[in-house]
Protein backbone atom coordinates (compact mmCIF):
# COMPACT_ATOMS: atom_id res chain seq x y z
CA UNK A 1 0.00 0.00 0.00
CA UNK A 2 1.44 3.34 -0.99
CA UNK A 3 0.12 6.82 -1.48
CA UNK A 4 1.17 8.22 -4.85
CA UNK A 5 1.03 11.77 -6.04
CA UNK A 6 -0.63 11.63 -9.46
CA UNK A 7 -1.61 14.06 -12.16
CA UNK A 8 -5.27 15.06 -12.06
CA UNK A 9 -7.40 14.74 -15.15
CA UNK A 10 -7.76 18.22 -16.66
CA UNK A 11 -11.49 17.84 -17.16
CA UNK A 12 -12.50 15.88 -14.09
CA UNK A 13 -15.12 18.45 -13.13
CA UNK A 14 -16.84 18.09 -16.50
CA UNK A 15 -16.62 14.32 -16.22
CA UNK A 16 -18.26 14.61 -12.81
CA UNK A 17 -21.11 16.65 -14.30
CA UNK A 18 -21.58 14.15 -17.09
CA UNK A 19 -21.88 11.34 -14.59
CA UNK A 20 -24.22 13.12 -12.20
CA UNK A 21 -21.60 13.53 -9.45
CA UNK A 22 -22.97 16.72 -7.95
CA UNK A 23 -21.41 16.76 -4.48
CA UNK A 24 -17.69 16.55 -5.30
CA UNK A 25 -16.96 19.94 -3.71
CA UNK A 26 -19.60 20.57 -1.04
CA UNK A 27 -19.64 24.14 0.31
CA UNK A 28 -16.44 24.84 -1.59
CA UNK A 29 -14.52 22.18 0.34
CA UNK A 30 -12.83 19.54 -1.72
CA UNK A 31 -14.29 16.05 -1.25
CA UNK A 32 -13.23 14.19 -4.38
CA UNK A 33 -9.43 14.40 -4.47
CA UNK A 34 -7.52 12.74 -7.32
CA UNK A 35 -4.26 14.59 -6.77
CA UNK A 36 -3.22 11.40 -5.00
CA UNK A 37 -4.13 7.77 -5.32
CA UNK A 38 -3.47 4.69 -3.22
CA UNK A 39 -1.81 1.71 -4.83
CA UNK A 40 -2.41 -1.76 -3.42
CA UNK A 41 -1.06 -5.15 -4.35
CA UNK A 42 -3.58 -7.84 -5.22
CA UNK A 43 -2.40 -9.80 -2.19
CA UNK A 44 -3.10 -6.87 0.11
CA UNK A 45 -6.61 -6.55 -1.28
CA UNK A 46 -7.50 -10.21 -1.29
CA UNK A 47 -5.79 -11.48 1.83
CA UNK A 48 -5.82 -8.44 4.08
CA UNK A 49 -9.15 -6.79 3.24
CA UNK A 50 -11.51 -8.85 1.10
CA UNK A 51 -10.97 -12.14 2.92
CA UNK A 52 -11.28 -10.66 6.41
CA UNK A 53 -14.43 -8.71 5.44
CA UNK A 54 -16.02 -11.94 4.26
CA UNK A 55 -15.09 -13.71 7.47
CA UNK A 56 -16.21 -10.82 9.67
CA UNK A 57 -19.58 -10.78 7.94
CA UNK A 58 -20.09 -14.40 8.95
CA UNK A 59 -19.10 -13.51 12.52
CA UNK A 60 -21.59 -10.64 12.41
CA UNK A 61 -24.28 -13.12 11.41
CA UNK A 62 -23.49 -15.10 14.55
CA UNK A 63 -24.00 -11.96 16.61
CA UNK A 64 -27.36 -11.32 14.97
CA UNK A 65 -28.30 -14.96 15.44
CA UNK A 66 -27.56 -14.58 19.13
CA UNK A 67 -29.46 -11.29 19.35
CA UNK A 68 -32.50 -12.88 17.69
CA UNK A 69 -32.48 -15.68 20.26
CA UNK A 70 -31.64 -13.62 23.36
CA UNK A 71 -33.54 -10.41 24.03
CA UNK A 72 -30.89 -9.40 26.56
CA UNK A 73 -28.49 -8.71 23.67
CA UNK A 74 -30.97 -6.29 22.09
CA UNK A 75 -31.46 -4.65 25.47
CA UNK A 76 -27.72 -4.08 25.76
CA UNK A 77 -27.78 -2.49 22.31
CA UNK A 78 -30.61 -0.22 23.51
CA UNK A 79 -33.02 -1.45 20.87
CA UNK A 80 -36.40 -0.17 22.14
CA UNK A 81 -38.47 -2.90 23.75
CA UNK A 82 -41.29 -2.73 21.23
CA UNK A 83 -38.84 -3.36 18.36
CA UNK A 84 -37.01 -6.34 19.80
CA UNK A 85 -39.49 -8.83 18.40
CA UNK A 86 -39.55 -7.00 15.07
CA UNK A 87 -35.76 -7.06 14.75
CA UNK A 88 -35.59 -10.73 15.72
CA UNK A 89 -38.35 -11.63 13.26
CA UNK A 90 -36.65 -9.79 10.41
CA UNK A 91 -33.66 -12.06 10.96
CA UNK A 92 -35.67 -15.25 11.42
CA UNK A 93 -37.59 -14.46 8.24
CA UNK A 94 -34.26 -14.11 6.45
CA UNK A 95 -35.08 -10.66 5.14
CA UNK A 96 -32.49 -9.76 2.56
CA UNK A 97 -29.98 -6.99 2.99
CA UNK A 98 -28.47 -4.82 0.29
CA UNK A 99 -25.19 -3.30 1.36
CA UNK A 100 -22.87 -2.05 4.06
CA UNK A 101 -19.36 -0.76 4.59
CA UNK A 102 -16.78 -2.01 7.07
CA UNK A 103 -14.24 0.62 8.03
CA UNK A 104 -10.73 -0.67 8.71
CA UNK A 105 -7.47 0.56 10.05
CA UNK A 106 -4.97 -0.70 7.49
CA UNK A 107 -1.53 0.44 6.34
CA UNK A 108 -0.28 -2.49 4.25
CA UNK A 109 1.44 -4.27 7.13
CA UNK A 110 -0.23 -6.48 9.66
CA UNK A 111 -3.90 -7.37 9.83
CA UNK A 112 -6.61 -4.84 9.06
CA UNK A 113 -8.52 -3.86 12.19
CA UNK A 114 -12.26 -3.26 12.12
CA UNK A 115 -13.12 0.18 13.52
CA UNK A 116 -16.82 -0.11 12.84
CA UNK A 117 -19.47 -1.41 10.50
CA UNK A 118 -21.71 1.07 8.70
CA UNK A 119 -24.30 -1.57 8.01
CA UNK A 120 -27.42 0.56 7.86
CA UNK A 121 -26.96 3.92 6.09
CA UNK A 122 -23.56 4.08 4.41
CA UNK A 123 -22.90 6.80 1.86
CA UNK A 124 -19.84 7.32 -0.40
CA UNK A 125 -21.41 4.56 -2.48
CA UNK A 126 -21.84 6.38 -5.78
CA UNK A 127 -18.32 7.80 -5.85
CA UNK A 128 -16.94 4.38 -4.94
CA UNK A 129 -18.92 2.47 -7.54
CA UNK A 130 -18.99 4.93 -10.44
CA UNK A 131 -16.69 7.88 -10.23
CA UNK A 132 -13.74 5.95 -8.86
CA UNK A 133 -14.22 3.37 -11.63
CA UNK A 134 -14.36 6.05 -14.32
CA UNK A 135 -11.24 7.63 -12.83
CA UNK A 136 -9.30 4.39 -13.21
CA UNK A 137 -10.36 3.89 -16.83
CA UNK A 138 -9.40 7.45 -17.77
CA UNK A 139 -6.27 7.44 -15.62
CA UNK A 140 -5.02 4.42 -17.53
CA UNK A 141 -5.94 5.97 -20.91
CA UNK A 142 -4.13 9.18 -20.00
CA UNK A 143 -1.07 7.43 -18.58
CA UNK A 144 -1.73 8.67 -15.07
CA UNK A 145 -1.54 5.12 -13.76
CA UNK A 146 -0.03 2.16 -15.65
CA UNK A 147 -2.11 0.15 -18.14
CA UNK A 148 -3.18 -3.14 -16.63
CA UNK A 149 -4.06 -1.63 -13.27
CA UNK A 150 -7.18 -2.88 -11.58
CA UNK A 151 -9.49 -1.79 -8.78
CA UNK A 152 -11.36 -3.55 -5.97
CA UNK A 153 -14.74 -2.43 -7.25
CA UNK A 154 -17.48 -4.63 -8.65
CA UNK A 155 -20.06 -2.58 -6.75
CA UNK A 156 -22.11 -1.46 -9.72
CA UNK A 157 -22.64 -4.91 -11.17
CA UNK A 158 -23.34 -6.45 -7.80
CA UNK A 159 -25.79 -3.78 -6.69
CA UNK A 160 -27.91 -4.25 -9.81
CA UNK A 161 -27.77 -7.99 -9.38
CA UNK A 162 -28.62 -7.85 -5.67
CA UNK A 163 -31.54 -5.43 -6.08
CA UNK A 164 -32.96 -7.78 -8.71
CA UNK A 165 -32.93 -10.64 -6.21
CA UNK A 166 -35.18 -9.11 -3.58
CA UNK A 167 -38.28 -10.41 -5.32
CA UNK A 168 -39.72 -6.89 -5.47
CA UNK A 169 -43.02 -7.15 -7.36
CA UNK A 170 -44.12 -3.52 -7.38
CA UNK A 171 -42.43 -0.16 -7.31
CA UNK A 172 -39.43 0.28 -5.03
CA UNK A 173 -39.63 3.48 -3.00
CA UNK A 174 -36.32 5.11 -2.05
CA UNK A 175 -36.26 7.72 0.68
CA UNK A 176 -33.79 9.95 2.50
CA UNK A 177 -34.11 13.06 4.65
CA UNK A 178 -34.53 16.49 3.05
CA UNK A 179 -31.62 18.87 2.54
CA UNK A 180 -28.82 16.30 2.42
CA UNK A 181 -27.11 16.38 -0.97
CA UNK A 182 -24.90 13.42 -0.23
CA UNK A 183 -27.77 11.24 0.97
CA UNK A 184 -29.87 12.28 -2.02
CA UNK A 185 -26.98 11.41 -4.34
CA UNK A 186 -26.86 7.96 -2.78
CA UNK A 187 -30.52 7.18 -3.29
CA UNK A 188 -30.43 8.63 -6.80
CA UNK A 189 -27.67 6.21 -7.59
CA UNK A 190 -29.49 3.25 -6.05
CA UNK A 191 -32.60 4.27 -7.95
CA UNK A 192 -30.56 4.14 -11.14
CA UNK A 193 -29.38 0.63 -10.21
CA UNK A 194 -32.95 -0.44 -9.43
CA UNK A 195 -34.14 0.76 -12.84
CA UNK A 196 -31.37 -1.24 -14.45
CA UNK A 197 -32.58 -4.24 -12.47
CA UNK A 198 -35.94 -3.76 -14.19
CA UNK A 199 -37.84 -2.25 -11.26
CA UNK A 200 -40.22 0.69 -11.20
CA UNK A 201 -39.03 3.27 -8.70
CA UNK A 202 -40.34 6.24 -6.71
CA UNK A 203 -38.00 8.60 -4.94
CA UNK A 204 -39.21 10.53 -1.92
CA UNK A 205 -38.25 12.13 1.38
CA UNK A 206 -38.83 10.35 4.68
CA UNK A 207 -40.65 13.50 5.86
CA UNK A 208 -43.27 12.89 3.16
CA UNK A 209 -44.12 9.35 4.18
CA UNK A 210 -47.79 9.15 5.05
CA UNK A 211 -49.88 6.79 7.11
CA UNK A 212 -53.20 5.38 5.85
CA UNK A 213 -56.03 4.33 8.14
CA UNK A 214 -55.29 0.67 7.62
CA UNK A 215 -51.75 1.20 8.96
CA UNK A 216 -49.92 1.12 5.66
CA UNK A 217 -47.38 3.78 4.74
CA UNK A 218 -48.07 5.91 1.66
CA UNK A 219 -46.15 8.12 -0.74
CA UNK A 220 -47.20 11.59 -1.90
CA UNK A 221 -49.51 10.02 -4.52
CA UNK A 222 -51.22 8.09 -1.73
CA UNK A 223 -49.88 4.87 -3.16
CA UNK A 224 -48.89 2.18 -0.66
CA UNK A 225 -45.19 1.90 0.14
CA UNK A 226 -44.66 -1.82 -0.05
CA UNK A 227 -40.87 -1.85 -0.55
CA UNK A 228 -38.82 0.91 0.98
CA UNK A 229 -35.12 1.55 0.70
CA UNK A 230 -34.51 4.09 3.45
CA UNK A 231 -31.28 5.96 3.85
CA UNK A 232 -32.34 6.83 7.35
CA UNK A 233 -31.03 5.11 10.47
CA UNK A 234 -33.12 2.45 12.12
CA UNK A 235 -32.73 3.99 15.57
CA UNK A 236 -34.22 7.23 14.25
CA UNK A 237 -37.12 5.48 12.54
CA UNK A 238 -37.85 3.57 15.75
CA UNK A 239 -37.80 6.69 17.91
CA UNK A 240 -40.00 8.89 15.72
CA UNK A 241 -43.75 9.41 15.69
CA UNK A 242 -44.54 6.80 13.03
CA UNK A 243 -42.01 4.35 14.45
CA UNK A 244 -44.57 2.36 16.36
CA UNK A 245 -46.48 1.80 13.12
CA UNK A 246 -43.57 0.08 11.37
CA UNK A 247 -44.24 -3.50 12.55
CA UNK A 248 -47.86 -3.39 11.36
CA UNK A 249 -47.25 -1.48 8.14
CA UNK A 250 -46.59 -4.40 5.84
CA UNK A 251 -43.70 -2.40 4.38
CA UNK A 252 -40.58 -4.37 3.62
CA UNK A 253 -37.61 -2.24 4.66
CA UNK A 254 -34.19 -2.21 3.02
CA UNK A 255 -31.97 -2.41 4.99
CA UNK A 256 -33.97 -4.88 7.08
CA UNK A 257 -34.55 -4.44 10.82
CA UNK A 258 -31.73 -6.75 11.85
CA UNK A 259 -29.21 -4.26 10.45
CA UNK A 260 -29.94 -2.27 13.63
CA UNK A 261 -27.78 -4.85 15.42
CA UNK A 262 -24.83 -4.44 13.05
CA UNK A 263 -24.84 -0.66 12.74
CA UNK A 264 -24.71 -0.31 16.52
CA UNK A 265 -21.19 0.18 17.92
CA UNK A 266 -22.14 -2.36 20.58
CA UNK A 267 -21.58 -4.89 17.77
CA UNK A 268 -17.85 -4.40 18.23
CA UNK A 269 -18.06 -5.29 21.92
CA UNK A 270 -20.20 -8.33 21.12
CA UNK A 271 -17.78 -9.47 18.42
CA UNK A 272 -14.87 -9.21 20.87
CA UNK A 273 -16.85 -11.08 23.49
CA UNK A 274 -17.58 -13.93 21.07
CA UNK A 275 -14.32 -13.94 19.06
CA UNK A 276 -11.78 -12.53 21.48
CA UNK A 277 -8.32 -12.35 19.98
CA UNK A 278 -9.43 -12.45 16.35
CA UNK A 279 -6.70 -10.70 14.34
CA UNK A 280 -9.12 -8.30 12.61
CA UNK A 281 -10.83 -7.15 15.80
CA UNK A 282 -9.81 -4.49 18.29
CA UNK A 283 -10.41 -5.20 21.98
CA UNK A 284 -13.75 -3.52 22.67
CA UNK A 285 -16.11 -3.46 25.65
CA UNK A 286 -19.36 -1.89 26.72
CA UNK A 287 -18.38 0.97 29.02
CA UNK A 288 -20.12 -0.62 32.00
CA UNK A 289 -18.28 -3.93 31.52
CA UNK A 290 -15.64 -4.41 34.28
CA UNK A 291 -13.34 -5.89 31.63
CA UNK A 292 -13.13 -2.43 30.02
CA UNK A 293 -10.50 -1.75 32.69
CA UNK A 294 -8.13 -4.10 30.83
CA UNK A 295 -7.69 -1.42 28.13
CA UNK A 296 -4.68 -0.01 30.02
CA UNK A 297 -6.00 3.51 30.22
CA UNK A 298 -5.70 4.22 26.52
CA UNK A 299 -8.85 3.81 24.51
CA UNK A 300 -11.49 5.46 22.36
CA UNK A 301 -15.02 6.10 23.58
CA UNK A 302 -17.67 5.78 20.89
CA UNK A 303 -21.43 6.22 21.30
CA UNK A 304 -23.47 3.10 20.57
CA UNK A 305 -25.29 5.12 17.94
CA UNK A 306 -23.44 7.79 16.00
CA UNK A 307 -22.17 8.73 12.59
CA UNK A 308 -19.33 10.58 10.94
CA UNK A 309 -17.08 10.62 13.97
CA UNK A 310 -19.46 12.61 16.14
CA UNK A 311 -19.11 12.34 19.93
CA UNK A 312 -15.98 10.21 19.78
CA UNK A 313 -13.47 10.79 22.61
CA UNK A 314 -9.86 9.68 23.03
CA UNK A 315 -8.87 8.78 26.55
CA UNK A 316 -5.36 8.38 27.99
CA UNK A 317 -4.75 7.40 31.57
CA UNK A 318 -8.29 8.23 32.44
CA UNK A 319 -8.12 11.70 30.88
CA UNK A 320 -9.94 12.76 27.76
CA UNK A 321 -7.24 14.09 25.46
CA UNK A 322 -9.39 14.80 22.44
CA UNK A 323 -13.09 14.71 21.75
CA UNK A 324 -15.50 15.50 18.97
CA UNK A 325 -18.78 17.34 19.31
CA UNK A 326 -22.02 15.90 18.21
CA UNK A 327 -25.59 15.09 19.07
CA UNK A 328 -25.11 11.45 20.05
CA UNK A 329 -24.29 9.44 23.14
CA UNK A 330 -27.56 9.25 25.07
CA UNK A 331 -27.72 5.46 24.67
CA UNK A 332 -24.29 4.80 26.15
CA UNK A 333 -20.78 4.11 24.87
CA UNK A 334 -18.29 1.43 24.02
CA UNK A 335 -14.58 1.56 24.75
CA UNK A 336 -12.36 0.43 21.92
CA UNK A 337 -8.60 -0.12 22.13
CA UNK A 338 -6.67 2.81 20.69
CA UNK A 339 -5.45 2.01 17.17
CA UNK A 340 -4.59 5.29 15.47
CA UNK A 341 -5.16 5.76 11.77
CA UNK A 342 -1.91 5.35 9.84
CA UNK A 343 -0.20 8.43 8.46
CA UNK A 344 0.69 8.68 4.79
CA UNK A 345 2.34 12.06 4.53
CA UNK A 346 0.03 14.46 6.26
CA UNK A 347 -3.02 12.39 5.54
CA UNK A 348 -4.65 9.55 7.45
CA UNK A 349 -6.58 7.09 5.30
CA UNK A 350 -9.40 4.82 6.37
CA UNK A 351 -10.10 1.75 4.22
CA UNK A 352 -13.80 1.13 3.76
CA UNK A 353 -14.66 -2.30 2.38
CA UNK A 354 -18.07 -2.53 0.75
CA UNK A 355 -20.29 -5.53 1.03
CA UNK A 356 -23.21 -6.10 -1.32
CA UNK A 357 -25.69 -8.78 -0.27
CA UNK A 358 -23.08 -9.68 2.36
CA UNK A 359 -20.26 -10.30 -0.11
CA UNK A 360 -17.17 -8.07 -0.34
CA UNK A 361 -17.58 -5.97 -3.47
CA UNK A 362 -15.26 -3.00 -3.40
CA UNK A 363 -13.36 -0.40 -1.47
CA UNK A 364 -13.18 3.30 -0.82
CA UNK A 365 -10.51 5.33 0.87
CA UNK A 366 -11.34 8.46 2.76
CA UNK A 367 -8.60 10.63 4.15
CA UNK A 368 -8.74 13.08 6.99
CA UNK A 369 -6.05 15.24 8.54
CA UNK A 370 -6.89 14.26 12.07
CA UNK A 371 -7.34 11.17 14.19
CA UNK A 372 -10.95 10.61 13.22
CA UNK A 373 -12.51 10.28 9.77
CA UNK A 374 -15.27 12.87 9.77
CA UNK A 375 -17.70 14.44 7.38
CA UNK A 376 -14.80 16.58 6.09
CA UNK A 377 -12.75 13.61 4.87
CA UNK A 378 -11.67 13.48 1.25
CA UNK A 379 -12.34 10.61 -1.09
CA UNK A 380 -9.11 9.42 -2.74
CA UNK A 381 -9.24 6.77 -5.49
CA UNK A 382 -7.26 3.53 -5.37
CA UNK A 383 -5.82 1.09 -7.88
CA UNK A 384 -4.33 -2.37 -7.77
CA UNK A 385 -0.95 -2.95 -9.39
CA UNK A 386 1.54 -5.65 -8.50
CA UNK B 1 -10.36 -8.52 -12.76
CA UNK B 2 -11.72 -7.16 -9.50
CA UNK B 3 -13.78 -4.38 -10.99
CA UNK B 4 -17.06 -4.11 -12.88
CA UNK B 5 -16.78 -4.90 -16.57
CA UNK B 6 -18.80 -1.89 -17.57
CA UNK B 7 -20.66 0.99 -16.01
CA UNK B 8 -23.92 2.42 -17.27
CA UNK B 9 -26.23 4.95 -15.72
CA UNK B 10 -29.75 5.32 -17.06
CA UNK B 11 -30.97 8.25 -14.98
CA UNK B 12 -28.01 10.12 -13.52
CA UNK B 13 -25.83 12.50 -15.50
CA UNK B 14 -26.12 14.06 -18.93
CA UNK B 15 -25.79 10.86 -20.97
CA UNK B 16 -28.83 9.51 -19.16
CA UNK B 17 -30.85 12.64 -19.94
CA UNK B 18 -30.58 12.17 -23.68
CA UNK B 19 -31.95 8.67 -23.30
CA UNK B 20 -35.06 9.75 -21.46
CA UNK B 21 -35.77 12.63 -23.85
CA UNK B 22 -37.08 10.18 -26.47
CA UNK B 23 -40.77 10.12 -27.42
CA UNK B 24 -42.83 7.91 -25.22
CA UNK B 25 -44.12 4.88 -27.09
CA UNK B 26 -47.85 4.79 -27.82
CA UNK B 27 -50.26 1.92 -27.83
CA UNK B 28 -53.80 1.08 -29.02
CA UNK B 29 -56.74 1.58 -26.68
CA UNK B 30 -60.42 2.51 -26.73
CA UNK B 31 -62.04 5.01 -24.41
CA UNK B 32 -65.74 5.28 -23.55
CA UNK B 33 -67.89 7.20 -21.12
CA UNK B 34 -70.59 4.53 -21.10
CA UNK B 35 -71.04 0.88 -22.04
CA UNK B 36 -73.59 1.98 -24.65
CA UNK B 37 -70.95 3.99 -26.52
CA UNK B 38 -68.76 0.92 -26.48
CA UNK B 39 -71.46 -1.42 -27.82
CA UNK B 40 -72.13 1.06 -30.64
CA UNK B 41 -68.47 0.93 -31.68
CA UNK B 42 -67.94 -1.24 -34.72
CA UNK B 43 -66.20 -4.52 -34.05
CA UNK B 44 -66.97 -4.67 -30.35
CA UNK B 45 -69.62 -6.96 -28.89
CA UNK B 46 -71.89 -6.22 -25.93
CA UNK B 47 -70.25 -9.08 -24.07
CA UNK B 48 -66.79 -7.60 -24.56
CA UNK B 49 -67.97 -4.15 -23.55
CA UNK B 50 -69.71 -5.25 -20.37
CA UNK B 51 -66.77 -7.45 -19.45
CA UNK B 52 -64.26 -4.62 -19.78
CA UNK B 53 -66.53 -2.09 -18.13
CA UNK B 54 -66.98 -4.41 -15.15
CA UNK B 55 -63.23 -4.93 -14.94
CA UNK B 56 -62.69 -1.16 -14.82
CA UNK B 57 -65.54 -0.58 -12.37
CA UNK B 58 -64.14 -3.24 -10.05
CA UNK B 59 -60.89 -1.28 -9.69
CA UNK B 60 -62.53 2.10 -9.19
CA UNK B 61 -62.75 2.17 -5.38
CA UNK B 62 -59.22 0.85 -4.99
CA UNK B 63 -57.36 3.08 -7.44
CA UNK B 64 -59.31 6.37 -7.35
CA UNK B 65 -57.64 9.24 -5.46
CA UNK B 66 -58.94 9.59 -1.90
CA UNK B 67 -59.95 12.70 0.07
CA UNK B 68 -60.83 13.35 3.67
CA UNK B 69 -63.63 15.75 2.80
CA UNK B 70 -66.16 16.11 0.03
CA UNK B 71 -65.13 19.75 -0.40
CA UNK B 72 -61.47 18.81 -1.04
CA UNK B 73 -62.56 16.20 -3.57
CA UNK B 74 -64.94 18.61 -5.32
CA UNK B 75 -62.21 21.22 -5.51
CA UNK B 76 -60.42 18.84 -7.87
CA UNK B 77 -63.35 17.11 -9.56
CA UNK B 78 -66.13 19.70 -9.48
CA UNK B 79 -69.52 19.95 -7.77
CA UNK B 80 -71.37 16.64 -7.95
CA UNK B 81 -68.11 15.09 -9.08
CA UNK B 82 -67.47 12.95 -6.00
CA UNK B 83 -68.88 10.11 -3.97
CA UNK B 84 -68.15 8.45 -0.64
CA UNK B 85 -65.52 5.72 -0.84
CA UNK B 86 -66.17 2.37 0.85
CA UNK B 87 -63.55 3.16 3.52
CA UNK B 88 -63.55 4.82 6.90
CA UNK B 89 -60.82 6.72 8.69
CA UNK B 90 -59.50 5.52 12.06
CA UNK B 91 -61.97 7.79 13.79
CA UNK B 92 -64.92 6.62 11.68
CA UNK B 93 -64.98 9.57 9.27
CA UNK B 94 -65.93 9.27 5.60
CA UNK B 95 -63.43 9.11 2.74
CA UNK B 96 -64.30 10.63 -0.65
CA UNK B 97 -63.27 9.88 -4.22
CA UNK B 98 -64.18 11.15 -7.70
CA UNK B 99 -66.94 9.51 -9.71
CA UNK B 100 -65.80 7.22 -12.45
CA UNK B 101 -66.17 9.22 -15.69
CA UNK B 102 -65.44 6.49 -18.17
CA UNK B 103 -63.21 3.53 -18.87
CA UNK B 104 -60.32 2.55 -21.05
CA UNK B 105 -60.25 -0.79 -22.84
CA UNK B 106 -56.79 -2.12 -23.25
CA UNK B 107 -56.32 -5.85 -23.65
CA UNK B 108 -59.32 -6.14 -26.01
CA UNK B 109 -57.63 -3.76 -28.44
CA UNK B 110 -54.55 -5.98 -28.62
CA UNK B 111 -52.47 -3.07 -27.34
CA UNK B 112 -50.46 -2.71 -24.18
CA UNK B 113 -52.91 -0.46 -22.34
CA UNK B 114 -54.42 -1.76 -19.11
CA UNK B 115 -58.20 -1.78 -18.81
CA UNK B 116 -59.07 0.73 -16.12
CA UNK B 117 -61.47 3.41 -14.86
CA UNK B 118 -61.06 7.04 -16.01
CA UNK B 119 -61.77 10.38 -14.40
CA UNK B 120 -62.26 14.01 -15.39
CA UNK B 121 -60.80 16.78 -13.29
CA UNK B 122 -62.51 20.16 -13.06
CA UNK B 123 -59.54 22.15 -14.38
CA UNK B 124 -59.13 19.95 -17.47
CA UNK B 125 -62.61 18.58 -18.04
CA UNK B 126 -62.19 17.96 -21.78
CA UNK B 127 -59.66 15.26 -21.19
CA UNK B 128 -59.78 11.96 -19.39
CA UNK B 129 -57.30 11.16 -16.65
CA UNK B 130 -56.21 7.83 -15.33
CA UNK B 131 -56.36 7.08 -11.63
CA UNK B 132 -52.62 7.80 -11.66
CA UNK B 133 -53.45 11.34 -12.81
CA UNK B 134 -52.08 11.01 -16.34
CA UNK B 135 -54.01 12.85 -19.02
CA UNK B 136 -54.83 10.58 -21.97
CA UNK B 137 -56.80 12.93 -24.20
CA UNK B 138 -60.51 13.43 -24.79
CA UNK B 139 -61.17 11.12 -27.75
CA UNK B 140 -64.12 8.75 -27.45
CA UNK B 141 -63.62 5.45 -29.26
CA UNK B 142 -60.42 3.97 -30.62
CA UNK B 143 -57.33 6.01 -29.95
CA UNK B 144 -53.60 5.98 -29.26
CA UNK B 145 -52.41 6.54 -25.71
CA UNK B 146 -48.99 6.76 -24.12
CA UNK B 147 -47.92 3.31 -22.97
CA UNK B 148 -46.69 4.63 -19.67
CA UNK B 149 -49.83 6.59 -18.91
CA UNK B 150 -51.98 3.60 -19.76
CA UNK B 151 -50.22 1.17 -17.42
CA UNK B 152 -51.90 -0.56 -14.55
CA UNK B 153 -53.13 2.04 -12.04
CA UNK B 154 -51.74 1.89 -8.54
CA UNK B 155 -53.87 1.46 -5.49
CA UNK B 156 -54.59 4.77 -3.71
CA UNK B 157 -54.96 4.81 0.02
CA UNK B 158 -56.31 7.59 2.12
CA UNK B 159 -53.36 9.15 3.92
CA UNK B 160 -54.49 10.32 7.33
CA UNK B 161 -51.27 11.89 8.45
CA UNK B 162 -47.80 12.80 7.16
CA UNK B 163 -44.61 14.00 8.75
CA UNK B 164 -44.20 11.23 11.30
CA UNK B 165 -40.63 10.59 10.16
CA UNK B 166 -37.74 13.02 9.82
CA UNK B 167 -37.66 14.68 13.25
CA UNK B 168 -34.24 13.28 14.19
CA UNK B 169 -32.63 14.47 10.99
CA UNK B 170 -33.89 17.98 11.71
CA UNK B 171 -32.86 17.82 15.35
CA UNK B 172 -29.30 16.59 14.82
CA UNK B 173 -28.54 18.64 11.73
CA UNK B 174 -26.33 15.79 10.62
CA UNK B 175 -26.78 13.75 7.47
CA UNK B 176 -28.32 10.36 8.01
CA UNK B 177 -25.66 8.68 5.93
CA UNK B 178 -22.21 7.68 7.14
Amino acid sequence: MERRTVRQRDNWREVAEEHGFTFHTPEGERYWDESHAYRFTLREIEEDLEGPAEELEQMCFEVVERAAADEEVLRRLKVPEMFRGYVADSWRNRERNLYGRMDFRYDGSGPAKLYEYNADTPTALYESAIFQWVWLEQAMEQGIVPEGSDQFNSLHERLIDAIGRFGIDGPLHLACARDTDEDLGTIEYLEDCARQAGLGTRRMFVEDIGLAEDGRFTDLDDEPVRWLFKLYPWEWLMAEEFGSRIPGSGTQFIEPGWKAVLSNKGLLALLWEMFEGHPNLLPTFFEDDPKAATLDGRYVCKPLLSREGANIAFVENGRTVMDFDGPYGAEGFIRQAHAPLPSFGERRPMCGVWLVASEPAGMCIREDKGAVTTDDARFVPHFILD
Amino acid sequence: MKRSGKIALVMMGTSALTLTACEEPKTEAAIFETVEQCVAEQGLTAEQCYGEFDAAKAQHAEVAPKYASQADCEADFGPEGCEAAPYRTDTGGSVFMPLMAGFMMGQMMSGRAYTQPLYRSQDDSKNFRTANNRSIGGTIGRTQVSERAAGRPAQKLHTQQRGGFGARARATGFGAGA
